[in-house]
């Protein structure tokens, strides 16, 4: 049955989004699935001329999808956030993402998706780079992968927003995010002393091997960062951003109240450890390194980290302690 | 060889239908050799030149710079060539009309990463082969059809190419300034220049310079002929 939720403005129009773009995608799948079972780079027929004009005609179409990507996850984001008002229980995205089964697996899917459709771009950008598109094959390869998700991602984002119930209570914020009495929602069984160590740690010894041979180094250094920088940011930057130390919630510092900082704490934190492992991995695979790059992942980490230290040093200049 | 083509065939698709404007193009141009190609409105000198200068890819055949097959590299690699080894002249100058002749001159060489001094030094050099120094601070779109001729040929050697490729160069000028290009084609040829002329202006008929007409007529090449 068709609900309220579904049928809001923002859902439609994000649907309609996904869809049209899915669409485009399915036509450059379709089409580079024969491109790759013909493509034979050093033959001069027609059919070859042919399959070279399409596959640049599919890049184009597969590189504008991959970028719209990027802007509908925010607008994602904002649309979850919006529903809130609807949603009984909800004061933000974060109660709204857990209405049902689906949301929490949507959220992980489509982050994952971003980094695949990162590592596209890489792979892509080095495989225009040489003469006789010598990377092309593993390019659609990885495109195929990537179809395969962004179809599974459709699927979801519908079950996610036809099941959603507006008359049954959420769950929100310091209820969910580990607040129940007792237990320590920190990894590891950390402390936030220790969490904090740990962030400031592999902050330094990220940029310290950002330019350098240890690129399996970087790439744990990379994954373990993000992983304790999303509790940091819940659990003690954000208490800052509210300027509440029992609010702790990844979603409410996307909202106006908070000037959408979140968005730029997350999306910063979020593009560099995708540009990060992404120009990592082809360094490993590909033998290729982007310095530029890595240049601009170091800016993006270190806007993250300054801007989250940068709340606490405000609060506690304006107020004389700590939350 | 300079410029080799083998059986190059182009064909567009318009309105459902097959139009072939390039058939069978086999042509080997040496370094320093200048070529006219002439022929009527249609019969595919443009689109041969179009693959030349790989802004175009073929439907199906080999078009290699100095053994580098133009028609399969990528645009980056297509773009890098031409800047460094083709310089264009068009019919209609494509100048930019709102800067100076000094700075269409230069547009060419900004990417090369030179510092200006160099630049500035490269493009005066570029101004007198084609006899345009005299108006470098005057605007592209004041100038008369010789002089915007002139200043699209002193941007075509700018970046001293080997390879210089006309299209209809003398199709807006009057007789005296169809002339005086020839005689800058005729100086370049001296430089070992390797020049190739698409063009239906009798003028280039009997040129007083070592040259080779080919005839084209409906995308192919009528016959070859040496003037001496």
């Amino acid at each position: 049955m068709m609900n309220e939720v579904f049928l809001s403005n923002q859902v439609i129009v994000f649907l309609l989004s996904e869809s049209t773009l899915f669409s485009l995608l399915f036509i450059a799948f379709v089409v580079s699935f024969k491109i790759l079972l013909k493509w034979d780079f050093e033959s001069f027929t027609p059919y070859q001329f042919t399959l070279e004009r399409q596959a640049y005609l599919v890049s184009t179409i597969i590189y504008f999808v991959f970028i719209m990507k990027f802007i509908l996850i925010v607008y994602f984001i904002f649309t979850i956030d919006v529903l809130s008002l609807l949603v009984p229980g909800a004061m933000c995205a974060a109660g709204v993402i857990t209405a049902n089964d689906y949301g929490s697996y949507l959220l992980i899917l489509k982050l994952t998706i971003l980094f695949f459709l990162t590592l596209w771009f890489y792979v892509h950008y080095y495989d225009m780079r040489t003469k006789n598109h010598l990377w092309f094959k593993q390019k659609s390869l990885l495109f195929s992968s990537i179809f395969l998700m962004i179809l599974l991602e459709l699927i979801l984002d519908f079950s996610y927003f036809s099941h959603i119930d507006t008359q049954i209570p959420v769950n929100c914020c310091s209820t969910l995010f580990g607040q129940l009495e007792g237990a320590n929602p920190l990894p590891f069984g950390l402390s936030i002393n220790m969490l904090l160590i740990l962030f400031y740690l592999l902050y330094a010894l990220m940029i310290l091997t950002i330019k350098s041979s240890q690129t399996l180094l970087y790439i744990i250094a990379n994954i373990l960062f993000v992983y304790i920088a999303y509790y940091a940011v819940v659990y003690f930057f954000g208490t800052y951003v509210y300027q509440l130390p029992t609010h702790k919630c990844p979603f409410c510092m996307m909202q106006a109240e908070y000037f959408y900082i979140g968005y730029v704490l997350w999306g910063s934190l979020f593009l560099a450890t995708y540009m990060g492992i992404s120009n990592a991995l082809t360094t490993l695979l590909m033998g290729k390194n982007h310095t530029r790059s890595q240049i601009n992942v170091a800016y993006l980490l270190s806007l993250f980290v300054l801007l989250c230290t940068a709340y606490v040093a405000v609060y506690y200049i304006k107020n004389g302690v700590l939350l | 060889m300079m410029i080799q083509i083998e059986n190059l065939y182009r064909t567009f698709h318009h309105g459902g239908n097959e139009v072939p404007v390039l058939k069978d193009i086999n042509l080997n141009i040496k370094k320093g050799e200048c070529v006219v190609l002439t022929g009527v409105s249609g019969s595919g000198k443009t689109t041969l030149l179009s693959l030349i200068a790989g802004l175009d890819k073929p439907s199906s055949g080999k078009v290699l710079i100095e053994g580098e097959p133009i028609s399969k590299l990528p645009d980056l690699f297509a773009s890098e060539l031409r800047a460094k080894k083709i310089g264009m002249i068009f019919q209609h100058f494509n100048l930019f009309e709102h800067l100076t002749v000094n700075e269409n001159v230069t547009v060419p060489l900004i990417p090369s990463g030179l510092k200006m001094k160099e630049i500035q030094t490269k493009v005066d050099a570029a101004l007198n082969l084609a006899n345009i120094r005299h108006k470098k601070e005057t605007q592209a779109g004041r100038l008369s059809g010789g002089e915007k001729q002139r200043t699209a040929i002193a941007r075509a050697l700018v970046a001293d190419p080997n390879i210089i490729l006309c299209d209809e160069p003398t199709a807006n000028l009057d007789r005296d300034n169809s002339l005086l290009f020839i005689e800058i084609v005729k100086e370049l040829h001296s430089l070992g220049k390797t020049i190739v002329i698409a063009t239906h202006d009798p003028l280039f008929d009997n040129l007083d310079f070592n040259s080779t007409i080919i005839p084209m007529l409906d995308g192919k090449i009528v016959e070859e002929f040496n003037d001496e």
